[in-house]
């Protein structure tokens, strides 16, 4: 029986009491102004009082709980529940579950049941029915109605966690074993030569893994922090050469877009890295002849850089999972472009770091976008941070006659 | 029973066939929202599922079609009660129909199985997806509120959804031409976005009869006057 089951069911006790109570009392087919010889003054004070109370505490769960009486009636429903109960939507589904439930209940079997709703919104929704029993409950069930949408999707990204680093440590484990055992027994120089070559592929394939697994809890510690005022473009000059010959190799474009004179707060290391992550990936899911654009701009006290490609795109049920380890939306694309699976989870914790965020929209077809959003420096790197004033201007001359919304578009 | 009583009854009974077909209404959009993903994710087994759950579906819409006749039969409605009965009846056929589009598009994922689809295919599949489950769920939204005005704009709503599917349409040639998808999965996948484009269909006839259910007007009214009209002049021109 779950917890929440567990510290309903003595609230839930003493409040049906009192709602079964009400209700046979609302429902007496003559009601009398004068209490009853049998009923003691204190009685109906405590009722009074006790009863609006118990609503309260039920209404401000945010599971819904439903209670049915001996006749298989629904007699009280807290608000979380009517508003399942009278909902237009997908919700309704989950209205007749609850119903049979509850009948069942009424019956004296407990039962539960689960339901997934494909949405919009998606939603996992987990009902829970028991009977009344005892003489004081005057019998009838009890249901509780528990969105487990989040903690479904947890334990998804655990168990996928898993699955995956699995599947990516052992895959290349299992080819070198296999590979090394296959050349134990060859003589022919052609053949050794190949599978040596594929060995060391695979090799490099783990410790590009490797590498990425130390880069991620690395940064996921964040304890070797160290804040400085950096440039856009500086980053980027170092993120574009880096990947310059591999984008030339398949005649794709780099650009730069927007007032790259910018200036960022954070560590250099890891803004390299989130950079660095961004347009690899970019690069490798463009095809050849394509153009990856790295856009910057500010917003408020916020430097967004956005990385756009013209790639194959994010169908939008892995928008929001592209950021877990090891997540793949095409586990043989993936193999092919050489991704270890970690760079934009490694984005993404660089940019909780630095209190900023990443973001990304795509759809099928029409390439994607990532955007990471870093805090602003308003100094120029030449003084320490924090003595600087407040609302200073970029110190760059250069930039000087150009606002920041005005973009100026270099092939680097 | 005394007459208050049975109107009681009576009005209890239609309420209990709005949410039935609310409930019918929302089993349908999930359909549409499931099927397409089976048919993107290539996931047999979620396509059988959903080609069984359709079961649940047709029998529920039987339920409301006997509802409505029992309705009719027992309790001689009239103006918009009896209006509101009629509209209960082609609404429900109007989902389990939609529903059965969408077994029929997880059908034709299973004869596709092995196609790789273009991102550009996948992803008009996503678009005419949503198009036709939000259409769906404004009709239902229409009906529940007696809402003519969002039911009559159904109809224009329903464009983009055809636009979708002609350039869905053309994506296909574009794949059979060019990515070497074969004729015969091109034509099952015009089959899919002839589908969707059907349910769109559906949710249209429905703004139609929650018109009709709300004002007592057709738009096949306007046809009936214009045939009267040609007929009368017919007569005098004789």
């Amino acid at each position: 029986m779950s917890t929440a089951i567990v510290v309903l069911s003595a609230l839930l006790f003493l409040a049906l009491m009192t709602i079964i109570g009400l209700i046979n009392q609302r429902s007496s087919p003559e009601p009398s102004s004068e209490p009853s010889p049998d009923t003691s003054a204190e009685g109906h004070e405590a009722l009074d009082t006790s009863l609006p109370r118990l609503v309260a505490a039920l209404d401000a769960l945010r599971l819904g709980v439903v209670v049915a009486d001996a006749d298989e009636v629904l007699s009280f429903q807290n608000s979380s529940a009517e508003a399942i109960l009278s909902s237009h939507d997908s919700r309704t589904i989950i209205n007749q579950a609850l119903r049979e439930l509850l009948v069942e209940a009424v019956r004296g079997d407990a039962g539960e049941r689960e339901i997934e709703l494909y949405g919009p919104p998606p939603a996992t929704y987990l009902i829970r029915a028991v009977p009344l029993s005892g003489a004081s409950s005057g019998g009838g069930g009890v249901a509780v109605v528990e969105d487990i949408t989040e903690r479904r999707r947890v334990d998804q990204v655990r168990r996928d966690f898993v699955s995956n680093i699995s599947h990516e440590l052992k895959t290349p484990v299992g080819a070198v074993g296999l590979l090394a055992e296959t050349l134990r027994d060859e003589t022919d120089p052609a053949t050794i030569q190949r599978f040596s070559e594929r060995m060391s592929g695979e090799v490099a394939r783990l410790s590009r893994t490797i590498d990425d697994l130390l880069e991620l809890s690395r940064i996921e510690f964040a304890d070797d922090l160290f804040f400085d005022s950096i440039e856009v473009a500086e980053v980027l000059g170092e993120v574009f050469d880096r990947f310059r010959s591999a984008a030339d190799s398949r005649q794709i474009v780099l650009k730069s877009a927007g007032d790259l004179h910018l200036w960022i707060r954070g560590d250099r290391r890891q803004i390299n890295s989130a950079v660095s992550n961004l347009v690899d990936n970019a690069v490798k899911y463009s095809s050849e002849g394509g153009v990856v654009t790295v856009t910057v701009s500010a917003r408020g006290e916020v430097v967004d850089v956005v990385v756009s490609d013209g790639g194959p795109g994010i169908p939008s049920r892995d928008l929001d999972r592209v950021f877990e380890r090891f997540y793949r939306v095409d586990r043989a694309r993936s193999r092919e472009t050489g991704g270890t699976g970690l760079g934009l989870a490694i984005v993404r914790h660089v940019a909780q770091n630095h209190g900023g965020e990443v973001s990304v929209t795509s759809k099928e077809g029409h390439g994607a976008q990532f955007t990471l959003s870093l805090p602003r420096s308003d100094d120029n790197g030449a003084t320490e941070f924090d003595d600087a004033p407040t609302g200073t201007e970029q110190s760059d001359s250069s930039d000087e006659s150009e606002p920041n919304d005005v973009s100026h578009e270099v092939v680097l | 029973m005394s007459d208050p009583d049975l109107r009681v009854e009576f009005h209890e009974s239609l309420d209990e066939l709005r949410n039935d077909l609310v409930r019918l209404g929302a089993m349908t959009v999930e359909t549409i929202g499931r099927g397409t993903a089976a048919l993107l994710e290539r996931d047999l087994h979620k396509a059988q599922q959903l080609i069984d759950g359709d079961d649940v579906i047709d029998t529920l819409a039987i339920t409301i079609e006997e509802t409505c006749y029992r309705l009719l039969a027992l309790q001689q409605p009239m103006a918009r009660d009896l209006r509101f009965i009629i509209c209960s009846l082609r609404l429900a056929s109007e989902l389990e129909r939609s529903a059965d589009l969408m077994v029929n598009i997880c059908k034709a994922s299973r004869r596709i199985y092995d196609v790789s689809m273009t991102p550009t295919v996948r992803s008009l599949i996503e678009d005419m997806s949503i198009e036709a489950a939000s259409l769906t769920r404004k009709a239902i939204d229409a009906f529940v509120a007696s809402d003519d005005g969002l039911a009559s704009a159904l109809d224009d709503i329903d464009d983009r959804l055809d636009d979708l599917q002609v350039e869905f349409v053309e994506s296909v040639f574009t794949s059979h031409e060019s990515d070497g998808i074969t004729l015969r999965s091109a034509v099952q996948l015009a089959l899919i976005g002839r589908y969707y484009e059907r349910i769109g269909d559906h949710a249209v006839n429905m703004g139609e009869r929650i018109t009709y259910m709300v004002t007592g007007w057709l738009p096949e009214h306007a046809a009936v006057a214009r045939l009267e009209l040609r007929t009368r002049q017919g007569l005098t021109d004789a």
